[in-house]
C-alpha cells in the first residue's frame, strides 16, 4: 500500500511543464522582426477599422469630395493631400485599407478551408480518389492564375461579396498541394495506424489525428494565403477590375495614383500608400515565417 | 526517353481536356444564365423573347454534352476558340496579332532572365555571406515583396516621365519582330518583366547551387585536385540544372501573368491588354478563349521543360520519375 502512494506522489516535485501554446508564443516573439510585424499590423488594423470612426474628413462622401480642391499637396487640413477626385488621401488609405484587409482576410480564410478539405481528402484516401483529384488540381494549376481570376470576375461581376468568393474559391490550389502532402505523411505514421487497428473510422482518424497534426502547416499556409489574396485583389484593382467607386481598395487607389504621378508628379497620391501596402504584405509574410518556426517541434527547448 | 515523353503527352492531354471542360462550363454559372451574351449582341433592352430566339439561333439550347462535344470538335479541328458576340467575329481572328506579341515578350524575357539569374545565383552561392551576396539578396527581397504593377509603374514613371529618355510604349498593332527596328521602345517592358522574374530565379539558383556544393561528388572532385572553376562548372552546375529546368517550367503561368500586368502598364497590345479590355466590357467568350489559349501555352511550356529535364538528367530518362 505504502509503495503505491509513494509512486503516486514522488518525493521530488516535477516542475509543471510549460503549456504548449506558451512555448510556441515564446519562440514566436523571440523573433524580433515578427514582433515588430505584429505591432505594425495591429496599428494598421486600428487605423483601418477604428480611426475612420473619428477621423472623418471626406474619404467616403463623394458629394463632399467634389467640393474639395483636387490634387492638393499635403497641408494642415489634409495631411497627405487630396487625390484626383478630391478625397482626403490619408482618410482614403484607411478607408480603402478596410476593404483590402477585410476582403484579403475573408478570401484567405476561404482558400484555407477549401484547400484543407480538398488536400486532406485527397491525401488521406489516396489511390484512385487521389489520382483524379490531383489531375483536376493539375488542370487548375496550368491555367495562369491572373487570367482565370479575370475570367471569373468578368462572369460574376465585381461586387464585394463576389470578389471574396472568386478569390477564395480560386486561391486554394497551392494550399491543397501542401496539406495533401501532410495528410499522406500522417496517414502512414504509427499513431494513425494504431488508431486504424483499434477500429477508428476514417473520419475519426482525420478528425483526431491528421487534422490536429497538420494544424501547424495549415496556420502557416493561411497566413501566406491572406498576403496572396491581398496582392491579387490589388492586382485586380490596378487593372480596373476591383471594387467599384465610390468604394475603393488599395489596388484601385494605386492605379489612379500612379496615373497622377506620371502626368503631374503628385507624389503624395502614390508613395505613402505604396509604402504602407508593401510593409503590410512584408509584415504578413514575416509573421508566416515566424509561425512556421514556432510550430517546428524540433526547435522547442525542452 | 520516348516512352517518358509519350507518357507525359498523354498526361498533358488529360489535363488539357479537364481545362477545356472547365472553361466551357464557366458560362453556365453566369448569374444571368447561359443566354447572357445575347444582351451584348442585342443590346440591354432586349426582351426575354428576343433573347430566347437568339439563344436558339446560336445553338445554345442544345444539351450540355452535345455542345461540349461540338466545342471540342471545333477546337481540335480548326482551333476554334469560340465566338465574340460583341465584336461579331471569331475569337481567334481577334487574337491573331496578339498571340505572337505576347509569346515574343514572354520568350525574350525568359531567355534574358536565364542569362542573368543563373550566373548571378552561381556567383552569389560561390561568394555566400559576402557584402555582394547580402546586397543582391536584399534587392531580390524588395523586388519580391513589391507588387509587380507597382514596380512597373514606378519604373515607367522614373524612366519614361521624369527623365524622358525612353519611349513609354512599344508600337502597337504591328508584328513583334519589329523589335529590331525600334529596340528602344522594348527596353522598359522587357526589362521590367526580366526584373520581376530574376528576383525569384536567382534566389532559387543560389539555394540549389549551395545544396549541390556540399554533396559528396563535389568533395571528391575537389579532393582529386580539380580547380574550383572546374568543380563549379563541370560538377556542380550540371547537377543544379535539373531543379532549375523544373522551376522554369513551373514559372510559366506566373510569367504570363506578369506579362499581363506589363502589357497593361506599358500599353503593349497583347493577350493581356485584350483580356482586360474584354473583361471590362464583359465579353466573356473572348476572356475564356484567351484563358484557354494561355493554358495551352503553359502546358506546352511544361512539356518542353520535362523533355529538357530528361535531357539534363539521365536518371529521369530511365526511371521516368519527375519532380
Amino acid at each position: 500500500m505504502t509503495v503505491v502512494t509513494d509512486l503516486a506522489a514522488p518525493a521530488v516535485a516535477v516542475a509543471e511543464p510549460t503549456p504548449m501554446w506558451r512555448q510556441r508564443a515564446r519562440i514566436f516573439f523571440s523573433n524580433k522582426l515578427a514582433t515588430v510585424s505584429v505591432i505594425f499590423l495591429l496599428v494598421i488594423i486600428f487605423g483601418c477599422y477604428v480611426v475612420p470612426l473619428f477621423y472623418s474628413t471626406n474619404q467616403s462622401n463623394a458629394a463632399l469630395a467634389l467640393m474639395t480642391p483636387f490634387n492638393q499637396a499635403p497641408s494642415a487640413a489634409h495631411w497627405l493631400g487630396t487625390d484626383s477626385s478630391g478625397y482626403d488621401e490619408l482618410g482614403r488609405i484607411f478607408y480603402g485599407g478596410g476593404y483590402s484587409l477585410t476582403l484579403g482576410i475573408l478570401a484567405g480564410f476561404i482558400t484555407i478551408v477549401v484547400g484543407t478539405l480538398y488536400g486532406m481528402i485527397s491525401g488521406f484516401f489516396g489511390g484512385f480518389t487521389d489520382t483524379v483529384m490531383m489531375r483536376v488540381l493539375d488542370a487548375f494549376l496550368s491555367i495562369p492564375y491572373l487570367f482565370f481570376l479575370i475570367t471569373l470576375v468578368s462572369i460574376f461581376g465585381r461586387s464585394t461579396t463576389f470578389l471574396i468568393v472568386v478569390i477564395g474559391l480560386t486561391g486554394w490550389w497551392g494550399n491543397a498541394r501542401i496539406i495533401r502532402g501532410d495528410a499522406m505523411l500522417i496517414r502512414g505514421l504509427e499513431y494513425s495506424q494504431a488508431s486504424k487497428a483499434m477500429g477508428g473510422s476514417k473520419w475519426h482518424i482525420i478528425r483526431r489525428h491528421v487534422f490536429p497534426n497538420s494544424i501547424s502547416n495549415i496556420v502557416t499556409v493561411a497566413t501566406f494565403s491572406v498576403a496572396d489574396a491581398i496582392l491579387f485583389l490589388s492586382a485586380l484593382g490596378f487593372l480596373g477590375l476591383g471594387i467599384k467607386l465610390p468604394e475603393t481598395d488599395w489596388g484601385t487607389m494605386l492605379q489612379s495614383g500612379t496615373t497622377a504621378l506620371q502626368s503631374a508628379n503628385y507624389w503624395w497620391e502614390v508613395y505613402p500608400l505604396a509604402i504602407v501596402f508593401i510593409l503590410v504584405v512584408v509584415a504578413i509574410n514575416y509573421i508566416g515565417d515566424a509561425l512556421r518556426d514556432a510550430f517546428e517541434v524540433r526547435l522547442v527547448e525542452r | 526517353m520516348l516512352s517518358f515523353i509519350v507518357r507525359r503527352l498523354i498526361q498533358s492531354f488529360v489535363v488539357l481536356l479537364i481545362i477545356i471542360v472547365i472553361t466551357f462550363s464557366l458560362p453556365y454559372l453566369e448569374p444571368k444564365g447561359i443566354y447572357a451574351p445575347a444582351y451584348l449582341a442585342l443590346g440591354t433592352r432586349a426582351t426575354p423573347m428576343m433573347v430566347q430566339a437568339w439563344g436558339v439561333a446560336h445553338g445554345m439550347d442544345h444539351p450540355y454534352l452535345w455542345r461540349l462535344g461540338s466545342y471540342m470538335w471545333g477546337l481540335f479541328t480548326h482551333f476554334n476558340l469560340g465566338y465574340s458576340f460583341q465584336a461579331g467575329r471569331p475569337v481567334m481572328g481577334i487574337l491573331r496579332l496578339y498571340v505572337p506579341r505576347t509569346i515574343w515578350l514572354a520568350l525574350v524575357s525568359l531567355i534574358l532572365t536565364c542569362l542573368i539569374a543563373v550566373p548571378l545565383g552561381i556567383f552569389q552561392a560561390q561568394r555566400r555571406n559576402t557584402a555582394f551576396d547580402y546586397s543582391a539578396t536584399g534587392v531580390a527581397f524588395v523586388l519580391y515583396a513589391m507588387p509587380s504593377f507597382l514596380l512597373c509603374s514606378l519604373v515607367l514613371d522614373a524612366f519614361g516621365f521624369r527623365a524622358p529618355h525612353l519611349p513609354i510604349s512599344p508600337p502597337s498593332g504591328v508584328a513583334p519582330w519589329l523589335i529590331f527596328q525600334d529596340p528602344k521602345a522594348f527596353i522598359m517592358p522587357v526589362g521590367c518583366l526580366v526584373l520581376l522574374s530574376v528576383a525569384g530565379l536567382s534566389r532559387f539558383m543560389r539555394g540549389t547551387v549551395l545544396e549541390v556544393l556540399v554533396q559528396d561528388y563535389v568533395r571528391t572532385a575537389k579532393a582529386k585536385g580539380c580547380s574550383s572553376r572546374r568543380v563549379l562548372f563541370k560538377h556542380a552546375f550540371r547537377n543544379a540544372m535539373g531543379p532549375i529546368v523544373t522551376i522554369l517550367g513551373l514559372s510559366i503561368p506566373g510569367l504570363l501573368g506578369g506579362a499581363l500586368i506589363i502589357e497593361d502598364v506599358f500599353n503593349y497590345g497583347g493577350l493581356g491588354v485584350e483580356t482586360v479590355n474584354a473583361a471590362l466590357s464583359s465579353d466573356v467568350y473572348v476572356v475564356l478563349g484567351i484563358t484557354l489559349l494561355v493554358s495551352i501555352l503553359t502546358l506546352l511550356g511544361n512539356l518542353l521543360a520535362d523533355v529538357a529535364l530528361g535531357i539534363v538528367n539521365p536518371r529521369i530518362r530511365i526511371e521516368g520519375v519527375t519532380r
